[in-house]
Parts: structure tokens; sequence; C-alpha cells
């Protein structure tokens, strides 16, 4: 009897367990986060002027949202300017940003410092400041570099329209499929050619509760992929052609015109 | 309306390239100048980066150049003599001045100097045509009604005369020792590869007021010596550098190569010292322009690699 007794309060034991755990996997979003980026291939061909983007999904009804589509961080060379003599201004030298990312675009239900602790932000790259946090400055010439370079760097991906950040893009609407969102994605021609992610996080709480993600890939294709290739591996040929071809056109029209005369 | 560039790794409108290649193939047949120190500017300001834009300038001037110089030789305004001891000349100071570059970029003190070259060279050259264009044009004024005398062989004056090799420029209609074409073609080279240019803007006073060439015969000939001098420049970029962009080349030059043409049929319906002075305005206007760039703060204070 007292073991069946024992087997009773273990009994009693695993279906509190078992509601415990039910309980906990409540704060789990009822419907799990998806992310699908059409089109996920972007081809630059001679047309090419960037392109459209949409990502959808779906979410946890309540949950908030933040997108993150972004490169491998890298380090980033550039030159920074300066005034030479203290007269004119001038390229000084070289200016190395380390690991940060080429591309890094933004987007969110809603304000992105209220929606996610500071700690989340740091952990997941989310925001100008972890990435701020998280690289390093580095001059040429030695130098410190004033914190004040990393607003210029920010600056100077902006204006290239390499990064951005937009609250309350993302549109959500309930449909059969559950909590559905979608937002579109203003792909600039500027971000060369390499694979990117878009990471989606679902945030309650001041916390990233459900994270996916998807990748985009932006290739060359076609002319353009023929041109850089010849370029790069066959350039003899590249310049000994570019260099006919001007030349031809040049007598070309010169012939066509004949509005010469004699003098 | 828009194409991507596969070196320059940019999409541009290429209505607004074909049309800036218009007006530059424009200037290239009214004055003889390649108009890479307006061209190169012009194209940093669409979004080419620096280096690209440099060294696809000089592929277009070659078919500017190549159209420019057809429609001169008919009119027999091509002196291939003194334009081939030019080029030659021209290639020496390249060289010269690439490795001078060279030198100073590893000492650090290129930057510097190639704008402070560019400043002072525009400046000069540009200020000196438009006094001397002026007097010329009030000369002319008050001489106007007067017979023409008939226009005799110039010769150098004082030492130069006295160098050896004299030889005459038939075309030109000047005789000089084969030294001094040589030797200014080789100062220009060495200036035009410091500052990064073909040279025209400097070959083309130089021709003028040196070698005492007329005007007309100056534009013909600065554009045979430019055409043989951007080639040697695009094969070396793609070939070493790989920053000739192609096709942003060909909207170039589909622009400039009409451009040059209606140039040189505009240049025949002006005088030599309009040409002078309309040249020495828009150099001005280019000096100034670089001025205000180095005294005001920049927007961004952060570029990419490559350029000026």
């Amino acid at each position: 009897m007292l073991r069946i007794k024992v087997s009773m309060n273990g009994l009693v034991s695993l279906l509190a367990g078992i509601l415990f755990v039910g309980m906990a996997l409540s704060a789990v979003p009822a419907q799990a986060l998806t992310c699908k980026v059409a089109p996920n291939e972007i081809p630059i061909n001679l047309m090419y002027n960037g392109a459209t983007l949409t990502v959808t999904g779906v979410s946890a009804p309540g949950d908030d949202l933040i997108v993150k589509v972004s490169s491998k961080t890298t380090d980033v060379h550039l030159k920074y300017k300066g005034k030479a003599s203290g007269l004119f201004w001038m390229k000084m030298g070289n200016m190395e940003f380390k690991n940060v990312p080429n591309v890094y675009m933004l987007y969110s239900t809603g304000s992105i410092n209220n929606l996610l602790d500071a700690e989340g932000r740091a952990a997941n790259m989310i925001g100008y400041d972890a990435i701020r946090a998280g690289s390093e400055m580095e001059r040429s010439d030695g130098v410190e570099v004033e914190s004040k370079w990393f607003d210029e760097f920010l600056k100077f991906k902006k204006t290239e329209k390499l990064y951005s950040s937009q609250e309350g893009t993302i549109v959500r609407k309930q449909s059969a499929a559950g909590n559905e969102f979608s937002m579109q994605v203003a792909w600039p021609f500027q971000a060369p050619p390499a694979t990117y992610t878009v990471d989606v996080y679902a945030v309650r709480d001041g916390k990233v509760v459900d994270q996916s993600s998807a990748p985009i890939t932006v290739a060359q294709a076609g002319i353009v992929k023929q041109l850089s290739g010849m370029a790069f591996n066959n350039s003899a040929v590249y310049g000994v052609l570019a260099v006919i071809i001007a030349m031809v056109a040049g007598f070309a029209v010169g012939a066509v015109f004949k509005g010469g005369g004699s003098h | 309306m828009f194409m991507y560039l596969p070196i320059a790794l940019t999409s541009v409108n290429y209505m607004v390239v074909v049309g800036l290649g218009l007006a530059v193939g424009l200037l290239s047949g009214l004055f003889g100048v390649g108009g890479g120190f307006l061209m190169t500017p012009l194209l940093m300001m669409i979004g080419i980066p620096p280096t690209i834009a440099a060294a696809t300038d000089a592929n277009q001037i070659v078919a500017a150049s190549a159209s420019g110089t057809l429609a001169h030789w008919r009119l027999g305004n091509v002196d291939v003599k003194m334009g081939l001891y030019l080029l030659v000349g021209g290639f020496l100071g390249g060289a010269g001045g690439v490795h001078v570059i060279k030198i100073l970029r590893a000492t650090g003190g290129a930057d510097f100097l190639i704008k402070m070259t560019y400043v002072i060279m525009l400046g000069v050259v540009g200020a000196f045509m438009f006094v001397e264009s002026l007097n010329a044009m009030r000369k002319t004024k008050a001489n106007a009604g007067k017979e023409p005398e008939a226009a005799p062989v110039k010769k150098s004056g004082g030492l130069l005369s006295k160098l050896p090799m004299q030889t005459v420029f038939e075309k030109s209609g000047v005789t000089h020792s084969a030294i001094l074409p040589l030797a200014l073609g080789t100062f220009v080279g060495v200036l035009a590869a410091i500052m990064g240019v073909g040279g025209g803007f400097l070959m083309v006073p130089v021709m003028i007021y040196l070698l005492r060439m007329p005007m007309h015969v100056v534009v013909g000939t600065s554009l045979f010596q430019i055409m043989f001098t951007c080639t040697e420049v695009t094969f070396l970029q793609s070939y070493s550098n790989h920053t000739v962009d192609f096709l942003l080349a060909l909207l170039l030059l589909i622009g400039s190569v009409f451009g040059a043409q209606i140039g040189t049929i505009l240049g025949r319906k002006l005088q030599g010292e309009q040409l002078k002075i309309l040249l020495s305005i828009i150099v001005l206007a280019v000096t100034v322009k670089i001025v205000l760039e180095l005294v005001m703060e920049p927007s961004l204070l952060l570029a990419y690699a490559g350029g000026h």
C-alpha cells in the first residue's frame, strides 16, 4: 500500500510538472513566428535600379515585431577628411570601422527603444547603438579615433542608402492563416552582390520571445556579369576592346557627319 | 531610364549620362580639350566612384577625340608633326609624373600637392588666357578696317632660336627647335599625371602662347595628341586597375562623339579670340568650384578610397 501511495504522490508531482511546463509554454507564442521574403534572389542585370522586396509571415497576436535586414559584419575601409595646414579640406588618411555590417536596415511595429530592452538590443545587434558597441575604429596614423567619427560613419552609410531605420512600418492583419504581418523593403542598388539575412524578432515585455530568418541573395547576371568577369579575368582583352570600340565609334560618327570641307 | 554599371557598381539614369557626354564632347570639339577636368567631377556628382570616373572618362575621350580629330583633319587643322613631338614628350612626362606621385603617396604628401597643382595651374592658365584674349579682342576692334598683313612664318625668339634641331612646322606656320615641343610635352605630361587628367587644358595654352600656333590648328592638333594619350591611359587603367567601366564609357561616348562634331561646326563660326575667352571662363569657373570645395566644410567627412 505504501508503494502505491508513493506512486500516487509521484503521479501528482508529474501532473503538477506537466501543468507547470504547460504554463511556462504559454509564455512562448501560441503561433510560431514565420518569415518569407519575395523575391529572395535579386539578379543585377542591365536595367537594375534596386528592387522592392516583400517580407511576410505570421506571429503570435499581441507580440511586437522587429525586422532586421543586414549583411555579415565586416571591416569597412574609408578615407577621412580634415583640414590640411588648417586651411583646406581634403582626404587626410584611412579610417577602418571594424565589425560593422555593410548593409543594415531596421523596421519595427513601434519605437525600438520602447519595445526591446538594452540587453536584447545588444545581444541581437538591433539599433545603431548596438552596432557602435560591437565595433572598433582605427586610423592609419595610429591616432585614437574620437567617438564622433562613428556618427560620421552612420551619416555616410545613410547617405549611401545602406543604413536605415523605420519604425512603425510593419502592417498587421488577422486572416485564416492567423496573425499575419507584411512589409516592403526598398532594396538599394548600392548594396553589393552578397548574401543578406532577414531576421524577424517577436518581442514581448521588452524581451525577444521568438525569431525567424530568411536569406536574400544578390548576384550579378547577364551582360553585367559577363562584362565584370571580363574586366577582372581578361583585363588586357577588355582594355583593347574598350579602346577599339571607342575609336571605331568616334571615327564612324566623324565619317557620318562629314561636316568638314576645305579650309 | 536606369542602367546598372558593372564596374562602378551603381545604377545611373542613362539619359543624364548621354547628356553629360554631349555637353563635354561639345567643349572638346570647340576647344580641343579632352574635358577630363570637367567630366570627372560631373561623374562623381552622379555617384560614380572617383577612380572609375577618371579612368572611364579617358575611355570616352578616345571616342570624342577620334571624332573631333577626323573633323579637324578634314579642315586641315591637324599638325601631325607637332602632335607627334608633343606626344613623345607627353608620354615621357606622364611616366615621370606617375613616378613622382608614387613617391609622394608613400610619403603622404600626394593629395595636398595634387589639389594645389590643380588650383594653381587652372587659375593661372584661366586668368592668363582671359586677360590675353580680352586684350586681343580690343586690339582687333581698334584695328578694324585696316588691311590685314600677310601672316609670316613665326620663329622662336631669343635663346630659343639658338637651340639645335630647328625645324619648320608647315601646318602651324612656325619654326622651332624640336627640343621645344618635346620639352613642353614632357612638362605638360608631368603635370597631367600629377593631376590625373589628360592635360588638354594645359596643352592648348602651351601651343597658343609658347609654340605660337594658330588657334584652329591648336584645336585639331591637341585632339590628335589627346586621342593617343587617352588610348594609353584606357588600356593601362583597364589592365592594371580594372577601373574602366565600358558601359559607362559607351553611354558617354554616344553623347560625346555627336557633341564633338557639333562643337567643331560651332568652332568654325567663332573667332579664335572668342574661343579662347570662352575656354578661359570655363577653366576659371572650375577653379572657383575647386577652391570653394577646399575651403568649405564638406557635408560628409568620410569617403570611399580613391580619387582626389
